[in-house]
């Protein structure tokens, strides 16, 4: 996907550390490794689908089944402008945490508060948008985009794993649509997350369209020890007694050559794995072992 | 990352105010802890829950990160973590404020007459720091652990940021409110991918506890 040949299209990626400033009280780490993928260019529904799916192809490639969560920035800005909220700060407090108590303190405006409460409890597919503008009634760009985006995720075979979630929000302010977060069962955190950030490009004084992603190459690693985790962990571990040890890594070697995983590692009474002594035997079956 | 994958750990405060209505909801919930009470980790009535019993103030950090998947702490605690969890449901047990208080001698009567390089003494730097940055002062924080209404009479801080339910234990220190800070009470809180990847689960526990809050 990323060997485009349009001409006014760029893609990029990288894999590298990344530095970022946090408050000191700030868990987080400030150097941490990502890597990502950006599309400068291109039409806006094709490119966000592209960016999507790229980041599910890649994290499924590596064995981590993800799903990702869509929300928008521009809802939020065109549904702020609607009920007049100016207080964009507070209102997008209030989104990102689910918390109805501090959205009243946002609004009072009772269609506001319903129109505001679906987006922050609601999660589904691109017709919870066309539910949020049947009350709304100024979202019909956003409604069409979301349906062109999963009919495009169809085609690209993942849009069953992509959901709508409006509170879905990403701390960097430069995004102006499209915003998602990869996630994945048994990480507490996203693994990764992307948007649109047309707007960005102007900064620099080019006039284009720009999306893109990242994964946090860290929480991947962290990720593909909880999927091996969860098929319970098939490494076999071949115990060897004293004076052994080049009969085991004999044995290791060819375990591994028919491609199994396998650890070495003196005998100390350990329930299972293979014993390597005068014959290698399987711990508890008493079974000999012939690899 | 969680427990495990298919159960929910639920992180209640193992002590102080919110402990036993906590308790006390889960139970009208048809959730109840089983086996020794002070056991961090214990089974409950329900097999698909799991008990995380842990200090109230780490609640937000074990939610935050995905060890417990939903929790039940004050409002005040997770704005002082800062970090990004769902409040799901006011519960509408452990209310009080966050006060800015000073010695009633002192002549102060709002916040915005403390002077400039004052000392504030809390339990709650971030949002004390946070709160005299939009006033605009620049305030030296102490970080103290407990006690914080005698640190004025010591000398130690011109005005402390602190919780208040009644008011009585400032008044028995000679202090005065002279501002409130924020609002607080208990939330039921989640953790954002839990919420999504577990998410019928929670939302039945939601339901039940919205069900069941004033």
């Amino acid at each position: 996907m990323l060997a485009s040949k349009a001409k006014d299209e760029g893609r990029l990626c990288y894999i590298t550390n990344c530095i970022r400033y946090l408050e000191s009280r700030n868990l987080s780490l400030r150097e941490y490794w990502q890597a990502g993928a950006e599309l400068i260019g291109g039409e806006r529904v094709g490119a966000d689908a592209e960016a999507v799916a790229l980041a599910l192809e890649m994290l499924d490639s590596v064995g981590i089944r993800a799903s990702v969560d869509l929300g928008s920035m521009g809802v939020i800005r065109k549904l702020m402008e609607k009920y007049r909220i100016r207080d964009y700060k507070r209102l997008v407090r209030a989104i990102a945490s689910k918390s109805i108590d501090d959205l009243r303190k946002v609004t009072c405006d009772r269609d506001a508060l319903e129109v505001f409460t679906i987006l922050m409890t609601k999660r589904g597919r691109a017709d919870l948008i066309k539910a949020v503008d049947e009350r709304a009634g100024c979202l019909e760009e956003e409604r069409v985009y979301f349906e062109g985006i999963y009919r495009a995720l169809e085609a690209y075979g993942c849009a069953s794993r992509v959901f709508v979630d409006l509170s879905t929000i990403r701390e960097m302010a430069y995004y102006n649509g499209l915003v998602f977060e990869i996630f994945t069962p048994g990480m507490g955190l996203p693994i990764g997350g992307g948007g649109r950030y047309d707007a960005m490009m102007k900064d620099f004084g080019i006039d284009t369209t720009a999306t893109g992603f990242a994964l946090s190459i860290d929480l991947c690693i962290k990720a593909i020890g909880v999927a091996d985790n969860s098929k319970n962990n098939d490494t076999l571990k071949v115990y060897y007694e004293e004076g052994f040890r080049e009969k085991a890594i004999g044995l290791a070697r060819l375990l591994r050559e028919k491609g199994r995983c396998c650890t070495l590692d003196v005998y100390r009474g350990e329930r299972s794995g293979i014993l390597v002594g005068e014959r290698a035997v399987v711990i508890g079956s008493g079974e000999e072992y012939e690899p | 990352m969680s427990l495990d994958g298919g159960r929910i750990i639920f992180a209640l405060p193992n002590k102080g105010r919110m402990r036993d209505p906590a308790l006390t909801l889960l139970e009208s919930a048809g959730i109840k802890g089983i086996g020794e009470e002070r056991a961090y980790l214990s089974k409950t009535t329900d097999p698909s829950i799991d008990l995380l019993s842990v200090r109230a103030a780490d609640i937000p950090v074990y939610v935050y990160y995905g060890i417990a998947d939903l929790g039940i702490t004050g409002r005040d605690i997770v704005a002082e973590t800062g970090l990004e969890v769902y409040e799901l449901v006011d519960l509408g047990f452990g209310c009080c404020d966050l006060v800015v208080a000073v010695d009633r001698e002192s002549g102060i009567s709002n916040p915005s007459e403390i002077p400039h390089g004052s000392k504030v003494a809390t339990e709650f730097p971030n949002i004390t720091k946070a709160y005299f940055d939009e006033l605009g002062i620049q305030v030296e924080t102490i970080t103290l652990k407990g006690a914080v209404e005698i640190a004025p009479r010591l000398g130690l801080a011109t005005a402390i940021v602190d919780i208040s339910s009644t008011g009585a234990t400032l008044e028995k220190n000679r202090l005065v409110a002279v501002g409130k800070v924020m609002s607080s009470s208990a939330r039921l809180i989640c953790n954002k991918i839990a919420y999504k990847t577990k998410y019928d689960k929670v939302e039945t526990i939601t339901n039940k506890l919205k069900g069941l809050s004033p």
